[in-house]
């Protein structure tokens, strides 16, 4: 009776599989481990980007991927559907995002640019860059370019850094950005203006 | 507009973010400028070259992150059973242990892990990655650690060997829990002594310190003890924690803690901890407050 009866109700309760995102919400809010997997799934790699670009070092992006993730699944349950749950996992991730930024400002972090006797060398794309069969000088010019890039970046303020990023790299409209950093269409508009002169000062012998 | 407002516009512009009133003034105004539309050309340009710089994620690292977050999580959801399983389970069933001792090391299916038909159970690290462009074929080295059991008593050196490693390294606390919980029974050696101290200290579950702590009770003189204890009572976030440390520190007078008591007495929020702490300095005939 009792298996008859689980068994009805797993024939009505749909799938994991079937359910869109506000189903896969609603199931992890209730604590259903794999509809939260499943959403972690559906943007992890978007949030692991937006950390790399931004913070440029894998192991800091690797504690801002736990950190938002894990602040996701203690607060998930006062999510109320306000806004969508991309931009609130994005407000989540740039927050995080942009204190792991500002304190790297204060201790003043090894850069994952380095000066070498070949010139500025970035070691995240070095990895990247010795793939085999590339050209090489492509490789070289690309290198240093990544570099200068990076170098641009890092002399933008934390905010402007995550304004650039997130409308440059992510495609994000100013108006989520401003929502997502808890400010304005229109300082996030100037902030992007500013970081746009700057990276573009920077950049000049490139263009 | 002028030249010059339009030439600002042209970084918003170029990333639609102006209104279309904006939009039709600086496109009507590029049509007849020769040097807004070059501008305007070198802006986009600029775009472009920003575009060359490569995705630096690395599927590697999402892997990890992954598996990772997995690991923290199931952490958090095993928390119920720290409680239950070690009652539920016998000293000896050291099945527990070996299982959860390499469990942080399995790769699941699900979650970043590799989706192949291994014949048993198999816990496998990736070591490295080689990918061949040429061929299309990847080379991956994998670290492969089967699952077995081992048994035997709580007196076993062997046993005893796994149960610190366990309660040292393991990141499922209800393993940690069970064996700090069979050490509590060899704390008469001074290496499980010293590795309870260690996770009173450092264990970052409450009820890990607190079972570590149980196994400190006879041991309420030693000097070891009693420092590690007035750390706890100063330190540790966990209420029910300073709470029993106090209590075990005062089981043995000594002047040496009158200093941490009335630090406890300036710091404590818990009520019950701060008056044990007044109540033993006036025990003690110490002044309650520092000067």
């Amino acid at each position: 009776m009792h298996d008859a009866a689980e068994t009805v109700s797993a024939r009505l309760a749909p799938a994991i599989t079937d359910l869109d995102e506000a189903g896969l919400i609603r199931a992890a809010q209730k604590g259903d481990a794999e509809a939260f997997e499943r959403l972690v799934r559906q943007y992890d790699r978007s949030v692991l980007r937006i950390a790399m670009n931004l913070l440029r070092a894998s192991e800091e992006a690797r504690d801002v991927y736990q950190e938002a993730f894990l602040k996701v699944y203690r607060n998930l349950h006062a999510f109320r559907f306000d806004c969508s749950f991309h931009t609130w996992l994005y407000r989540i991730v740039t927050n995080v995002c942009l204190d792991h930024l500002r304190k790297r400002k204060v201790r003043r972090e090894e850069s994952t640019v380095v000066e070498t006797g070949d010139g500025t060398v970035d070691r995240v794309s070095q990895v990247e860059e010795e793939a085999p069969h590339a050209n090489p000088e492509r490789q070289m010019w690309n290198r240093e370019l990544a570099g200068k890039i990076d170098g641009a970046l890092a002399c933008l303020t934390p905010r402007e850094r995550t304004v650039f990023e997130l409308r440059h790299y992510e495609g994000l409209r100013l108006r989520a950005i401003g929502d997502m950093i808890g400010t304005t269409e229109e300082a996030a508009k100037n902030c992007l203006f500013r970081a746009t002169q700057k990276m573009r000062s920077s950049l000049e012998s490139f263009i | 507009m002028s030249c010059r407002e339009i030439i600002s516009e042209i970084p918003l512009y170029c990333y639609g973010e102006v209104t279309s009133e904006i939009e039709e003034r600086i496109e009507s105004h590029v049509e007849e400028c020769g040097g807004c539309r070059a501008e305007l050309a070198r802006h986009r340009k600029f775009l472009e070259t920003l575009d060359t710089r490569e995705d630096a994620t690395d599927p590697m690292l999402l892997s990890s992150c992954r598996a990772r977050l997995r690991a923290r999580l199931e952490t958090k959801r095993t928390s119920f059973w720290q409680w239950q399983i070690p009652f539920r389970v016998p000293v000896g069933a050291m099945a527990l242990v070996a299982v959860g001792f390499f469990g942080a090391r399995y790769t699941p299916e699900r979650f970043g892990g590799i989706e192949a038909g291994f014949a048993a159970p198999m816990f496998s690290t990736v070591k490295s990655v080689e990918p061949d462009t040429g061929s299309g074929q990847v080379r991956i080295a994998v670290d492969e650690i089967r699952r077995h059991v081992v048994s035997g008593t709580a007196q076993d050196p062997h046993i005893e060997q796994l149960l610190l490693s366990a309660v040292r390294e393991e990141s499922n606390p209800s393993v940690r829990f069970a064996s700090v919980r069979i050490l509590n029974s060899n704390a008469d050696s001074e290496q499980v002594r010293q590795a309870l101290v260690d996770a009173l200290t450092r264990d970052p579950n409450a009820n890990v310190r607190l079972k570590a702590l149980e196994g400190l009770k006879p041991y309420g003189g030693d000097p070891l003890v009693r420092r590690t204890l007035a750390n706890v009572l100063l330190k540790d976030d966990n209420p029910n924690v300073r709470i029993q440390a106090i209590d075990l520190l005062t089981t043995h007078h000594d002047d040496s803690i009158v200093g941490v008591l009335q630090d406890a007495v300036r710091k404590e929020d818990n009520a019950y901890v701060r008056t044990r702490s007044v109540n033993l300095l006036e025990q003690m005939k110490a002044s309650v407050g520092t000067y």
